[in-house]
């Protein structure tokens, strides 16, 4: 039987033979490639000395620290798409990079190249009447609700850290945030993207600002959450959110987080389909409160539930007044609704600032991302609460509990190895409960570097295989952000499949 | 046509990877079916294809309603799991259009990757699937995405499998979100006065209404005529409002702006669904372009069908999409619609996309496929099917395709 050789599907640039990725590639002149990337960017625009790559090293994701070989900061879209085509002339391994906020070890670039894309952030067309914007890959996520803003439209995913993550990144992550949870995640909200892919050949998927029906393979779905394994996004074409008529914020304190996850499961099961309902436990609103993000939370609850729910005024007051009564019912000791924008915003402070506050505590802090579903909260919180006690660890919970994203995170100081060998047995721990209990191993941080060895419990052998030949097929050469996502053995066990 | 004798009919995934391995043996093609419903609509399979029967693959595999996740094998008919999730007081927000009593299985719905009139506010069907299992060309068994809501573990393997009509992989089973039905589930039928060039004002007044329907869908006047909404001859704007009492009374004023009103049954959805059967054998195209044009879409597609009083035509307003169901017989309609360019007057120009649906087989060699042919879409055939024996030729794929095939290595 003839293998299939992906070659057969158009020429490849470079002569390189697909899926042979376990070779191993000749050496890379660093010196001429810094030379040819210095001709398209400028000098200025290419980092090489260790002092200055320091900054480079890590993102959001403590515990990591990998220097890249040198960063390369392209101007515009021209001179990103040269800059590609140089790295692919000398077969280069890169790395892009947005803001460095994810979570995953994404955009660390282990002596490889590092792209950053900060340099493109223009908003590069807004049409209000369609509610689509086209933007460059690094745009701010919050700079691109502020252009909105004027025309009564925001761009719905909000990551905590949207002040500083692109929307590059976003798509790269197939990023959430709280008010996903009525909204959807970036994919429900990415209508199109140029890319510029590994041999420099651009490409445009989805159906970006025509406004027709896709057609032909979900190319852009694909794109979605690929975690720059795929492509460079040159630009993005986002869908935007009118801007509900009226918001109601409510907080509910819990003497127990039991109760507040059965509070939890009765509201989505009402009929009601908040557009927020985030948990924190009793030591995240301790930390909270004792910071400078204090939002106002009783110190003394075990559990707090922040619901908010939006859209059309009319009948919303209701709605908000069901989820009281809902609340109360399940023992919430106090129902509180936020009354004005400035009382709202305070409430959503000591949420979105939680992982800030946690600051004030421990020197380092590691955040799970983990997804069950939404009937094993109570249970799956005991079990954690037990691995935390077993390890001599805290554990404090800030969590997407409406859609079952839960959120553990432990801090302490990395320093201490006794300690951080605890905190790591903990966390694997807590990441088998919570796929034993059929969940996923993250909801909205990616894999990265992270989560690569957590693979394997939740994909067989072949369903990795074939993440491999999807990643293959936009990267034949796997250059692009190399070791994360899928384990390196897992694509060579494709590669070397009889056929 | 292959005997009803010669088709599989799996009851596992594992028999449904028996089927593929045994036709890339013997270089076989084979014609996926769920519910058998689509068979005569889309393009042409390969003549020789043999049929892979999915209806034998079917029932619900796991439902927690406190979820809000279903798990169905490929074959289960959306009536079933319609049924099932009423019972509590939940819904799958799929309402592809289908000829069938069924609904048309989950399987289907999802590799053709077909909407309704919820899609608008509820999702497409890529916004709903959560995960999938797939039998792959090359016949491996593989799951992707999961069963919970949130999940970015690996490359998105669910979206790929979603739209891609069975060429990548057979799906057999699939999981997708669930929503709680709203309190109140109310259609109104708004009769507009006037002539069709209405649809504009619709739109416009759709968009700054303070009003979020579950759908809005304007039906031509022959349209509403057979879904017996009215009778007056002109065009209706179908409302459907969801949310508790006090919303959707709200909401229910705010549609008295845009015409006069009545509260019908919700049942005409159903109907609307299936209104292809009010034609058999007819032509079903769609058009799309930017919903700000809808109005433009809306006046190409009543242009074109002309002369054929029996043409039904639909526009789902906020997504841009009309669609038309024209008979076969009405000729000159159908020579306007595929051949827009030779029309004489100089209406709006429409430059979005024409999806046809359902084509006599004959015309489907001149449709253009969009997106079969670049390279990108072509390596994906290629690393997921590399033999060409899934659904060959159904999505547009040229003669090379089905010669490499037959012949072996490309």
């Amino acid at each position: 039987m003839p293998a299939p050789a992906l070659a057969a599907a158009g020429g490849q640039a470079g002569g390189v033979t697909p899926g042979a990725g376990s070779d191993p590639s000749p050496p890379i002149d660093a010196a001429s490639l810094a030379r040819a990337l210095e001709a398209v960017v400028g000098p200025r625009g290419v980092l090489r000395r260790r002092s200055e790559l320091a900054v480079y090293t890590a993102d959001g994701l403590p515990g990591y620290r990998k220097f890249p070989s040198l960063a390369v900061f392209p101007a515009n879209r021209a001179q990103l798409i040269d800059v590609v085509l140089v790295l692919a002339e000398h077969g280069a391994p890169f790395v892009p990079r947005g803001a460095g906020t994810g979570l995953s070890g994404g955009a660390l670039a282990d002596d490889v190249v590092l792209v950053g894309l900060n340099r493109l952030h223009r908003v590069l067309s807004l049409d209000p009447e369609n509610a689509v914007a086209v933007v460059e890959p690094g745009v701010v996520n919050a700079a691109l609700t502020r252009a909105a803003a004027p025309f009564g439209l925001y761009y719905a995913p909000d990551p905590s850290s949207q002040a500083a993550c692109t929307i590059g990144g976003n798509v790269a992550e197939n990023a959430g945030g709280p008010h996903c949870l009525k909204y959807g995640v970036t994919l429900n909200h990415v209508l199109g993207v140029t890319a510029v892919l590994s041999d420099g050949e651009v490409v445009t998927l989805g159906p970006g600002a025509s406004g027709a029906e896709s057609a032909g393979y979900d190319l852009l779905g694909a794109f979605v959450g690929s975690e720059g394994c795929f492509g460079v996004a040159l630009d993005v074409t986002v869908k935007l959110t009118r801007a509900p008529q009226a918001v109601r914020t409510l907080l509910a304190d819990f003497m127990s987080m039991d109760d507040a996850a059965r509070a939890t499961s009765a509201i989505i099961a009402c009929g009601i389909l908040p557009a927020a309902l985030e948990m924190m436990d009793g030591p995240t609103i301790r930390a909270v409160e004792a910071s400078i993000y204090a939002a106002g939370y009783p110190a003394d609850a075990e559990a707090v539930l922040l619901a908010e729910v939006d859209g059309l005024a009319a009948g919303l007051d209701t709605d908000a007044g069901t989820i009281a009564r809902i609340c109360t019912a399940h023992g919430a000791r106090t129902v509180r609704i936020a009354s004005d924008p400035a009382d709202r915003a305070r409430l959503w402070q000591g949420r979105k600032k939680a992982f800030g506050a946690m600051g004030r505590v421990s020197s380092h802090l590691v955040v799970q991302d983990a997804v069950i579903p939404r009937t094993q909260l109570p249970a799956v919180l005991a079990r954690i609460r037990d691995i935390a006690t077993r390890h001599r660890v805290t554990v404090c919970n800030v969590f997407h509990a409406g859609d079952g994203n839960l959120h553990p995170n432990i801090g302490y100081n990395a320093y201490d190895a006794d300690e951080s060998a605890r905190v790591d047995l903990a966390m694997r721990e807590i990441m088998r409960i919570c796929v034993d209990a059929g969940g996923t191993i993250t909801g909205e941080h990616g894999v990265g570097l992270d989560k690569i060895g957590y693979m394997e419990l939740i994909f067989s052998p072949s369903s990795l295989a074939a993440q491999c030949r999807l990643r293959e097929v936009f990267d034949p050469e796997r250059r692009m952000n190399p070791g994360k996502v899928v384990p390196v053995h897992s694509c060579r066990e494709w590669s070397r499949r009889p056929s | 046509m292959t005997a009803p004798s010669e088709a599989w009919a799996p009851q596992t995934a594992i028999g449904v990877q028996d089927a593929v391995r045994e036709a890339i043996a013997t270089r076989a093609a084979i014609r996926i079916a769920g519910g058998g419903s689509w068979l005569d609509a889309g393009r042409p399979v390969a003549p020789d294809a043999r049929v892979l029967r999915l209806d034998t693959l079917r029932g619900i595999t796991q439902y927690t309603p406190g979820d809000l996740t279903l798990t169905a094998r490929a074959g289960t008919p959306l009536r079933e799991i319609a049924e099932a999730t009423a019972a509590e007081g939940q819904w799958l927000a799929l309402d592809a259009f289908a000829t069938s009593d069924d609904g048309g299985s989950i399987g289907a719905t999802i590799a053709t990757a077909s909407a309704g009139p919820l899609a608008y506010a509820l999702g497409l069907p890529r916004d709903i699937a959560l995960g999938v299992e797939v039998v792959t060309g090359d016949g491996e068994i593989i799951r992707a995405g999961g069963r919970v809501v949130k999940n970015v573990a690996g490359y998105d393997l669910t979206r790929l499998m979603t739209g891609a009509w069975g060429t990548l992989g057979v799906i057999t089973e699939v999981s997708v979100r669930l929503r709680a039905r709203p309190e109140v589930d109310r259609t109104l039928a708004l009769a507009r006065a006037g002539p069709a060039e209405s649809a504009a004002d619709v739109a416009a007044g759709l968009r700054t209404a303070a009003m979020a329907p579950l759908a809005a869908e304007l039906l031509n006047p022959a349209l509403a005529a057979r879904l017996g909404v009215t009778a007056t001859g002109s065009p209706v704007l179908l409302l459907r409002l969801g949310g508790n009492a006090e919303r959707v009374a709200s909401e229910q004023m705010e549609a008295g702006k845009l015409g006069d009103g009545a509260v019908i049954d919700t049942d005409v959805w159903r109907a609307l669904r299936q209104c292809e059967r009010y034609s058999p054998g007819a032509v079903v195209v769609r058009w799309s372009q930017l919903p700000s044009l809808v109005a433009n879409t809306w006046r190409h597609a009543v242009e074109c069908c002309a002369g054929s009083p029996e043409a039904l035509i639909h526009a789902s307003l906020e997504r841009g999409v009309v669609r038309a169901i024209i008979p076969a017989a009405d000729t000159a309609a159908l020579a306007r619609v595929l051949h827009p360019e030779d029309r004489p007057s100089g209406g709006p120009v429409f430059v979005g996309r024409r999806i046809a649906e359902r084509l006599p087989a004959r015309l489907w060699s001149a449709e253009p496929a969009p997106g079969t042919t670049d390279r990108l879409a072509r390596r994906v055939r290629m690393a997921f099917d590399p033999w060409h024996v899934l659904n060959p030729g159904i999505l547009g794929e040229g003669a090379r395709d089905a010669a490499d095939r037959h012949g072996g290595s490309p």
